[in-house]
């Protein structure tokens, strides 16, 4: 096999480009799509290889016609052709400055760009652009530390709650209602789910499409000793008694029977269905109607780790709890004004768990391949949700959503099987 | 006042639990070979060996100076003790639906007055097993100071939900599955579940180790009337 390596005359590819004519974000995506086909042409090359070995190995058994010697002809002639252009494009890319830390020479003309870098370890380093944020690797030092106390901050606010920073909650929560009021529209006769604009209208809503459900909402410190004290019975008796006798409490949100006090400071909603499951879902930020995560658990379960990011100990709820999340993220990918609303009812429509079948097996139990337990069907479809508003003509009785019985319920295998 | 007297009754939640006792075919007895494929059973369907488990049953006859006031005694007075309810005693008379929860220390007060004495003492022993959310217990019946085998039972558990009423279907479809899972090894006999009528005995909804006693009974005298039968027939 002969490679010739001095005096390679190449003009297959477009000849390089002149540094001051284009402008630098062409240059960059030029770049970009050079560095793509050097990969390319170094994989060809790889493979290239491997067949030149197999042609060898093919010509060293007996009994061989002029094949192999065909194919070693062939291959040696398309990797010539290939490592001249490699070597072409490289020299494109040094040229351009993408192998070499040229940046001076983009300092003048830049626009806030800088070449890509390929680094000693094979990384690309591709944008550089100060605007651009999280996740890209080219984000310089200051970037990153950048993100990282935003990100940071983020978290502070989620567990600290927004006490620390209460401008920005009641901004939030502004916003949310003035977005609200501009979709509102004709639609007044008939409940759409752009009225559902306050967590109490949300709440109120879902009580009367779901009768045995119980609703409340928390700040999030109390939700915290309240998941301390649970199971406990006798406050679920006691806030039956709170209903009948009217007693004031300023931090649960009662619609309909007591005015929604503190809605502003509202940061984890519990939903329970009595014998069934409890389900905690958590609103960031603290008044806002935008849920971040969403857990479920047994109703008789108590302890420090019943919150919205918590784990059931039981293997049913657990699973929901994570069928949930991927639930939680579809809806707010769909809209975020109305994911709040999707997602207790798509919760709510888990008050059959422990009674309807699988719509696909028409079992109650079914045992789970992966985990290699008999679960109940833990999974509820939740893209029928994608509904669109409804028209003023259509009759009050039938809502946006489809009833109850349309959600299937599916075993995890099950499940799978039917996507 | 509501208030607070809810406040004060707190019902402690356990998940419900279904007690189930092996029927030997007629003309066969139960032995431990039954018991051994019955263990499998439970580790085919993925159940995870949890412990050993043993319940405690006695059967009182009441200490009389005069027999013939014998009649006016109830024959089926039943006392059971649980090892996951150390501080307490359970009391069944089941011809007259009557349950009660006493403090274990109920047992010393009737030794002192030697007003009941202990006619025959069973033991419920077994393995306990863990099906993912489903609790097993696998076992045999036999007297305390012998090792002869009087029968098999069997514990299932929901854990996650205690009320009766909702996790009834999950417990009807596991023992389905169970049952097959069973009838594929041929065995002679099969487990038979009897639900006792738990409001005759005053029982809420909410399932509690009363419940469960009640159960036990139920079974106690199931084996006893199949014991009985074969007594007869031999």
């Amino acid at each position: 096999m002969s490679i010739k390596v001095q005096n390679e005359e190449t003009q297959t590819d477009q000849p390089p480009t002149d540094s001051g004519a284009d402008a630098p974000p062409k240059q960059v995506a030029l770049a970009m799509d050079r560095l793509a086909q050097a990969a390319r042409l170094i994989a060809d090359i790889r493979l290239g290889g491997d067949r030149l070995l197999e042609a060898l190995f093919m010509a060293a058994q007996p009994h061989q016609t002029s094949k192999p010697l065909h194919f070693f002809t062939k291959e040696d002639a398309s990797m010539q052709q290939n490592l001249q252009e490699l070597r072409s494009v490289g020299r494109q890319l040094e040229e351009s400055g993408v192998l070499n830390e040229s940046l001076l020479r983009w300092r003048s003309n830049c626009w806030g760009l800088h070449m890509p870098l390929v680094c000693p370890d094979g990384a690309v380093v591709a944008y550089a652009w100060k605007r651009q944020l999280a996740g890209q690797a080219g984000a310089s030092a200051v970037d990153r530390t950048r993100l990282a106390l935003k990100a940071f901050t983020d978290q502070k606010r989620r567990f600290f709650g927004d006490g620390l920073n209460g401008q920005s909650s009641e901004s939030m929560s502004k916003r949310h209602c003035a977005s609200g009021g501009e979709e509102e529209g004709e639609d007044e006769e008939e409940e759409t789910l752009s009225d559902c604009k306050t967590l109490s209208d949300i709440l109120k809503r879902l009580e009367k499409h779901f009768p045995n459900v119980k609703v409340f909402a928390y700040e999030r410190l109390d939700w915290f000793r309240r998941a301390s004290s649970l199971p406990n019975s006798s406050i679920e008796t006691s806030v039956e008694t709170f209903k009948e006798h009217g007693f004031h409490n300023s931090t649960k949100l009662r619609p309909g029977s007591q005015p929604a006090v503190a809605a502003d400071r509202v940061a984890m909603i519990e939903l329970l269905f009595p014998s069934v499951f409890r389900a905690v879902v958590s609103l960031h930020p603290a008044g806002s109607i935008e849920p971040d995560a969403v857990a479920f658990f047994s109703p008789d379960e108590g302890g420090s780790y019943i919150h919205a990011r918590g784990f059931s100990v039981y293997h049913v709820f657990r699973h929901i709890t994570e069928h949930a999340a991927i639930a939680l993220h579809y809806f707010l990918g769909i809209r975020t004004e109305t994911a709040l609303y999707s997602l207790l009812r798509w919760v709510c429509s888990y008050e059959d768990l422990f009674s309807k079948v699988c719509s696909k097996c028409g079992r109650l139990l079914a045992m789970d391949r992966k985990s290699a337990l008999l679960l109940p069907p833990v999974h509820r479809s939740f893209r029928l949700f994608s509904s669109t508003k409804v028209s003023s003509t259509q009759p009050k009785s039938s809502t946006n959503y489809q009833n109850l019985d349309s959600f299937g319920a599916y075993h995890i295998d099950c499940f799978s099987e039917k996507v | 006042m509501q208030y607070l007297s809810s406040q004060i009754s707190v019902l402690d939640k356990m998940p419900l639990k279904w007690v189930l006792h092996w029927q030997p075919n007629p003309g066969t007895t139960v032995n431990s070979q039954i018991l051994n494929e019955v263990s499998q059973c439970v580790e085919s369907l993925n159940g995870v060996k949890d412990g050993r488990w043993k319940a405690t049953l006695t059967l009182y006859k009441p200490m009389l100076k005069e027999q013939s006031l014998a009649a006016e005694f109830p024959r089926d007075f039943l006392g059971i003790s649980f090892p996951d309810q150390p501080n307490k005693y359970y009391f069944i008379i089941r011809g007259q639906r009557l349950v009660l929860e006493a403090d274990s220390t109920i047992q010393i007060i009737m030794e002192k007055l030697q007003s009941y004495k202990s006619r025959v003492t069973l033991n419920f022993e077994g393995v306990q097993y863990l099906l993912g959310d489903f609790q097993l217990r696998v076992g045999k019946v036999v007297p305390n100071n012998s090792e002869s085998l009087r029968g098999i039972f069997m514990e299932v558990e929901y854990l996650p939900i205690s009320s009766i009423e909702k996790s009834r279907p999950i417990m009807e479809e596991f023992i389905d599955i169970w049952q097959e899972a069973v009838s594929k090894r041929s065995l002679p006999g099969h487990f038979m579940q009897i639900e006792p009528n738990f409001a005759e005995y005053g029982l809420s909804d909410h399932y509690t180790s009363q419940h469960t006693a009640v159960q036990y009974a139920t079974v106690m005298a199931q084996i006893a009337t199949v014991q009985s039968v074969q007594a007869v027939r031999n």
